[in-house]
């Protein structure tokens, strides 16, 4: 028994030196149930970022069922759902990152924002036709990133995290970000709030 | 005061939270925000993706949980059968390579001009007897040579296999 411990901790510590995505304490395998109920907790508002930041609703749907596929075969970390979803989020942010790069060879920053236009089922809510336009003049790290913080309340740490950034530098990438899409939504015909919440 | 920043940007930001801004907001937080660059910019985006959250949310049909799992299922065993497979393709390859050392060997015997004869069964005993694994013995074994090589390595290559499926199965 104590054999076959050490065997498998040779093996996680292996694979996590293979593995730079690989949390630094790993569960033991989910079971159906369990991550039935983990899935129906998190899915949406996975499925929002991914749709949000993505703008694309199919895109969103394969980028999601493809990072639960790689959430459940990787080791995920053990101490608790939050770090589970922030685990599964810096999955689906690896994953658009790597659809950004399939479809051009280029820096994902370089490529022009029309390319990241919503579209599909994620436009046709009230919100989109703010929000929308505001988004669309920013880069799609920006995006990620206030989506992370004012839509998911993630910390300035567990951003860093998941987007593979540096701790430091979130803040001041956040604030740039934030005055940005500030100005934006200011500027978005049929803006209709104000700081104060009422029409403007 | 950090200029990316305002020492009341938390306060705010938990009031957009929890849904009291701005009707269960005092007066002054109220004022300060008017006034605060940091704490508008805050409370707009924060309101505006909060909201685009909500509705987003709203939106997925979902696939159901079990048919991810399966999948996930099915991954892991593909994963581990192709994990299984590398080391046996690799001992493959080696031994299709000590066939051909060893052919490439008969061949420049027989283009030597050795006599056949001496690799009769009683030659291929002689070869796997202890003694033709000295140095001394290879001198002096001639063609001999050629067939021990490959034999101790395809005897190397099936006791790696053997403890490759040993280390398996624990």
């Amino acid at each position: 028994m104590a054999r076959k411990k050490r065997l498998m901790t040779w093996g996680s510590a292996i694979a996590q030196v293979f593995a730079s995505d690989a949390p630094a304490v790993v569960c033991p395998p989910m079971d159906s149930e369990a991550f039935a109920g983990f899935y129906e907790r998190s899915a949406r508002s996975l499925w929002a970022y991914l749709a949000r930041v993505g703008g694309d609703a199919a895109l969103a749907d394969d980028l999601m069922q493809e990072s639960y596929v790689r959430f459940l075969t990787a080791a995920y970390p053990a101490d608790g759902e939050v770090a589970m979803r922030r685990y599964l989020f810096r999955i689906g942010t690896n994953l658009l990152r790597d659809h950004w790069r399939r479809q051009r060879s280029t820096s994902i920053d370089d490529v022009p924002e029309e390319r990241f236009a919503t579209s599909g089922d994620a436009a046709r809510t009230e919100a989109e036709a703010v929000l929308g336009p505001a988004l669309k003049q920013l880069r799609p790290r920006d995006r990620q990133l206030l989506w992370l913080a004012y839509a998911e309340g993630y910390n300035h740490r567990e951003i860093a995290e998941v987007m593979g950034l540096a701790s430091a530098s979130i803040r001041l990438l956040l604030f740039r970000a934030r005055r940005k899409a500030a100005d934006a939504l200011r500027a978005a015909p049929g803006a209709g709030a104000g700081p104060r919440g009422e029409a403007r | 005061m950090s200029p990316f920043g305002c020492a009341r940007e938390r306060e705010v930001a938990e009031l957009v939270e929890s849904g009291q801004w701005p009707l269960a907001a005092a007066r002054d937080v109220q004022d300060h925000v008017a006034g605060c660059r940091v704490c508008g910019d805050l409370v707009l985006v924060k309101q505006a993706l909060g909201r685009a959250r909500a509705e987003t949310m709203a939106q997925p049909v979902l696939p159901s949980a079990s048919a991810l799992w399966w999948r996930a299922q099915l991954r892991k065993r593909n994963e581990a059968l192709d994990k299984i497979g590398r080391p046996i393709l690799g001992a493959e390859i080696f031994a299709v390579a000590l066939l051909l050392v060893a052919l490439c060997g008969l061949g420049w015997e027989l283009r030597r001009g050795i006599d056949l004869r001496g690799w009769s069964l009683g030659g291929w005993f002689g070869a796997l007897r202890l003694e033709s694994l000295w140095p001394a013995t290879w001198m002096s074994f001639e063609g001999s040579l050629w067939l021990v090589v490959p034999m101790v390595a395809a005897l190397a290559v099936v006791s790696g296999v053997v403890v490759y499926f040993v280390s398996e199965k624990q």
